[in-house]
Order: C-alpha cells, then structure tokens, then sequence
C-alpha cells in the first residue's frame, strides 16, 4: 500500500503533505493534552511492532504493495484516531528513510491513506458498531449491533479496506496506472489482508483486556469504578 | 534477508567512518531528500541516469559497497517496480507490438515505465545512502534540530530503542517455538489454530516488549529525563565547512543538470528523453 516516490506527481505530493501536516497538527496538539508517562512507552513499542507487522510485504500486480496497517488497532487501543495518526506518521517515517518503502515526497499521501484514513475510518466505524457509552456508574459498555469483538474484526477490515481503495484512487488521479485495474486488485488484495488484520487486532486487544486492562483506554473508566466499592454494575464487571 | 537481520546490519554500516558519515545528520537528511524531490521533479532518464552515477559516486567516497547497495535496491524495487514493468501494457499511446488476448505493448507505456523504473532506482539509492550515512538515532535527533516538536522527538526515538528491542523479544519467542516444534507452514495442524499462536505471538511480543520499555522509561524519568533532554554524542558539532562543501557540490550538480535540460537538450536535440 505505500506509493513509492516518483509515482505521483510533485503538486499532486504537495496537496497530500499539507493535507497530512494538518492532521499531523491536530496529532500533536492530542499528544500533548493526553499522553503521560505511561502512554508513552505504549505509543513508542506500538509504534515499534506495527512497523514489524508492515514489513510482512506481499507484492501486488497493479498496486504496490499489501500488508498489514495496525491503525485501526491503535485508534482502538487510545480510544482516539490521533493516536493512530501519529504512530503511522512516524512508522512511515523511519519506513520511507531507512528501509525505502513508501517514500518521502509521497509520505503525506501513505499518512493519509494509512493513518487518517485507517485510524479514523477503524475508530469511528468501532464506535458506530459497539456503541460504547458511559454509564452513570461511570462505566463504559456498549449498546450497538455488534459485540466488542466482531466490531473491532469489522472497524479494522474496513479500515485497510478504505485505505488500500483511497490508495488506489490516489495513483489512479496521477495517471500511474488505470482506476479500475487498481481499485479491483488493490481493493480485492486487502479485503483479504483485512481478515487477517481482523483475526490479529481482535487476539492483540483482548490479550491486552486479560492480561494488561491498564493500557486499554476504555478500562481508565473502569478502574475509577474499581476504585468505587459501591459500583455494582452488571454489563461491565470490574477487575 | 529478514526486517532484523537488515536493521542490525543497517546500524553497523551506518557506524563506518568516511568523509560522508563524519557529515552532520541534518545536512546529510537535506540533501539527500532534495536530491528525491529533483528526481520525481525531473521526467528525462538521462538525468535521472546522471544522478546515479552522481549518488554512486557518493557511495563510493563512503566506504560503502557498491554490489550490497545495489542489492538492498534490487530487494525493494519489486513492490513499486511491478506498476511500472506493466506500464507497456496499460498506457495508451502508439501501439508498437500486440500480443493475443488483446494486448498492446505501446511506446509511451515503453517510455513511462522507464521513467517510473529510472526515478525508483534513484530515490531507492538515495535512502540506502542515507541509511547506510545514518544511524537512525541521528536520524530522529537530526529531524529534533530541525524543528519536529520535542514530544514527538522522544516518541521518535523511544520508538527507535524499542524497535531493536522489539526484534530481540521476537527472536526469543521465536526460538522458544522452535523447542516446541512449532511450524507455522505445518498443515498437520488447524490453520485457524496456527493463526491464533501468531496472533498470540504478536500480543506477547507487544506485552513483554511494553513491560520492558517501561521500566526502562521509568528508569529513565527517575534519572530526570525529559523531552527536553539533549543526549550527550561526542559526534555532536556544528555545520563546518565538510558540510557546506557537500551542500555546495550537490546544488551545483543539481543546477548543471537542470541548466542542461533547460538549454542544451532543446538547442542540440540529442538526448531527448523527456516524457510527460
């Protein structure tokens, strides 16, 4: 999914970067207002293990590449799409300078593609579908069609679904190869990475639920119930 | 060769000593980048193929091997060099040969795959030289003097510590699984069941990787560390004359070239690659 430079054209590039810097922006601004010392160290070997799972590559006929993103995982994880924003920005900085994939002068277009669309579309398509709510116990539970789980599976499909398409639409906009080619292998490449990314963000996010509920942004909710001896809420139990 | 095996090599070319590795961080960054933006910028192969030979040169001057530089290419190039090998196939222009099934090879297909191939291989060159001039410490502490704000500097290079830290957990686990006979390719097992243990695999290596950096980073704040703290490097030096020498070269083959394209290539007719 990284677009290589010279594939897109200079003022099309620039679109894409100031684009990016906006949110990039509106990252840092989050960082600042939320992030501690204990957030920190999350962000950076989160950062650290979805540039491991990037590199798994699988070359693509009229795409450039397929692999896993992991945004929608962090957006979920810190309960806000900046996050993800943020480590994409700097996985696909350290990505596009030391090992060459993606590049610099298309990095603004991969940051859209992988980290505002896959954070923002994996976020708010997980709320949509669980419809997380606080109770007036102060404890988050969910409301929606689906289950925790299976709408943490569908947000982080769709997220690198939309991704790979928004990919696909960028290179198609830059005449560097046919939109329908693209959009059918590209789009029909990563519906089937999705799953993969579905099955994987779903065993990380409840590995992290049993064994470490502290790093979970939802569970900060939680544990302010956890220290409250009077809550007896039934949908949420407390640890 | 594996993501790890190439990051630990990447570190220990980076630490070689020539004239160019001597350089500051930031100037090697700058450069370099503006040698990619002039090399998507441009659309004549000869250019482009006077570039290489400019970065090679370059490569050459750092100690640097030619054959390895050029096979870290050559294992990059297939994600974005599959679009442009189809090019031939996919543009429309002068058809110029026509295979079965309905397909044409056309000449401006030839010309735009050649150019995408052409800034590829530059740019390509130009990061494994700056990844073979820079560890990647440099690198986050050159973009901290060039202004990246300082909180996203230390997730920057917090991530940079980790990320070794990381393959070293997932070689652990990895060898743990092989005591135990775990195959992932073995079909004699469920493939949903082999899905699980790599999932697992990933969780734990986020878990053990998270509990150690954070002790680590804990050690650190309890020794007063903060993002406003500057790492001590005996490297560390202002811009020298070294620096404005390599500034000054690379500008002025960058405005011979495009001084080149402007005024000769019209004038003479000769050498007339460009598309687009």
């Amino acid at each position: 999914m990284h677009i290589p430079d010279g594939f897109i054209p200079l003022w099309q590039c620039l679109i894409y970067w100031i684009i990016a810097i906006i949110f990039l922006i509106m990252a840092f601004r989050w960082g600042r207002k939320n992030l501690n010392e204990k957030n920190i160290p999350l962000m950076a070997v989160l950062a650290a293990g979805i540039f491991a799972i990037m590199t798994i590559n699988i070359p693509i006929p009229f795409g450039s590449s397929g692999h896993m993103v992991g945004a929608a995982m962090v957006a979920i994880i810190f309960m806000s799409p900046w996050a993800a924003v943020m480590i994409i920005a700097l996985v696909l900085i350290v990505e596009g300078l030391v090992f060459g994939d993606g590049g610099i002068t298309t990095m603004g277009a991969n940051l859209i593609n992988m980290g505002v669309c896959g954070g923002f579309v994996g976020y708010y398509t997980w709320k949509a579908l669980y419809k997380p709510y606080k109770g007036s116990d102060g404890v988050v539970a969910g409301s929606g069609i689906l289950s925790k789980w299976w709408s943490i599976g569908v947000a982080s499909w769709l997220a690198i679904f939309l991704s790979a398409i928004l990919a696909a639409l960028e290179l198609g906009w830059a005449g560097t190869f046919p939109l329908g080619l693209g959009l059918l292998f590209m789009g029909g490449y990563h519906a089937m990475i999705g799953i993969f990314e579905a099955i994987i963000t779903v065993i990380v996010i409840s590995s992290l639920e049993k064994i470490r509920p502290d790093l979970l942004s939802w569970n900060k909710l939680k544990r302010a119930e956890a220290d409250n001896p009077n809550s007896d809420n039934p949908e949420v139990p407390s640890k | 060769m594996s993501a790890e095996g190439q990051l630990y090599r990447l570190e220990r070319e980076s630490m070689k000593e020539s004239i160019l590795h001597s350089l500051d961080g930031r100037v090697k960054l700058i450069v370099l980048i503006f040698i990619i933006i002039y090399a998507v910028y441009t659309t004549n192969i000869l250019i482009l193929a006077l570039i290489e030979i400019y970065l090679i040169l370059l490569i050459l001057l750092s100690h640097l091997s030619l054959k390895s530089s050029f096979i870290k290419i050559l294992l990059i190039i297939p994600f974005g060099g599959s679009i442009a090998i189809l090019q031939p196939f996919v543009h429309s222009g002068t058809i110029i040969y026509s295979l079965p099934l309905g397909i044409h090879i056309t000449s401006q297909g030839l010309i735009f795959g050649a150019l995408l191939i052409s800034r590829l291989i530059v740019t390509l060159t130009c990061i494994v030289l700056l990844s073979s001039l820079s560890p990647m410490q440099e690198v986050a502490e050159s973009f901290r003097k060039l202004g990246l704000p300082r909180d996203f500097s230390m997730i920057f290079s917090l991530f940079i510590r980790f990320l070794f830290m990381f393959y070293d957990e997932l070689q652990r686990i990895r060898n743990a699984q092989i005591t135990r006979n775990f195959d992932i390719f073995n079909k004699k097992t469920a493939y949903m069941w082999r899905l699980r243990q790599v999932a697992y695999t990933i969780a734990m290596m986020f878990l053990r990787s998270y509990e150690r950096g954070e002790s680590v980073y804990l050690s650190m704040l309890s020794r007063g560390y903060s993002d406003q703290s500057r790492i001590y490097n005996a490297k560390n030096k202002e811009i020298g004359k070294n620096e404005y020498f390599f500034i000054l070269t690379t500008l002025l083959v960058i405005i011979c070239l495009q001084i080149f394209v402007m005024f000769l290539i019209p004038k003479t007719g000769f050498f007339n690659l460009s598309i687009l």
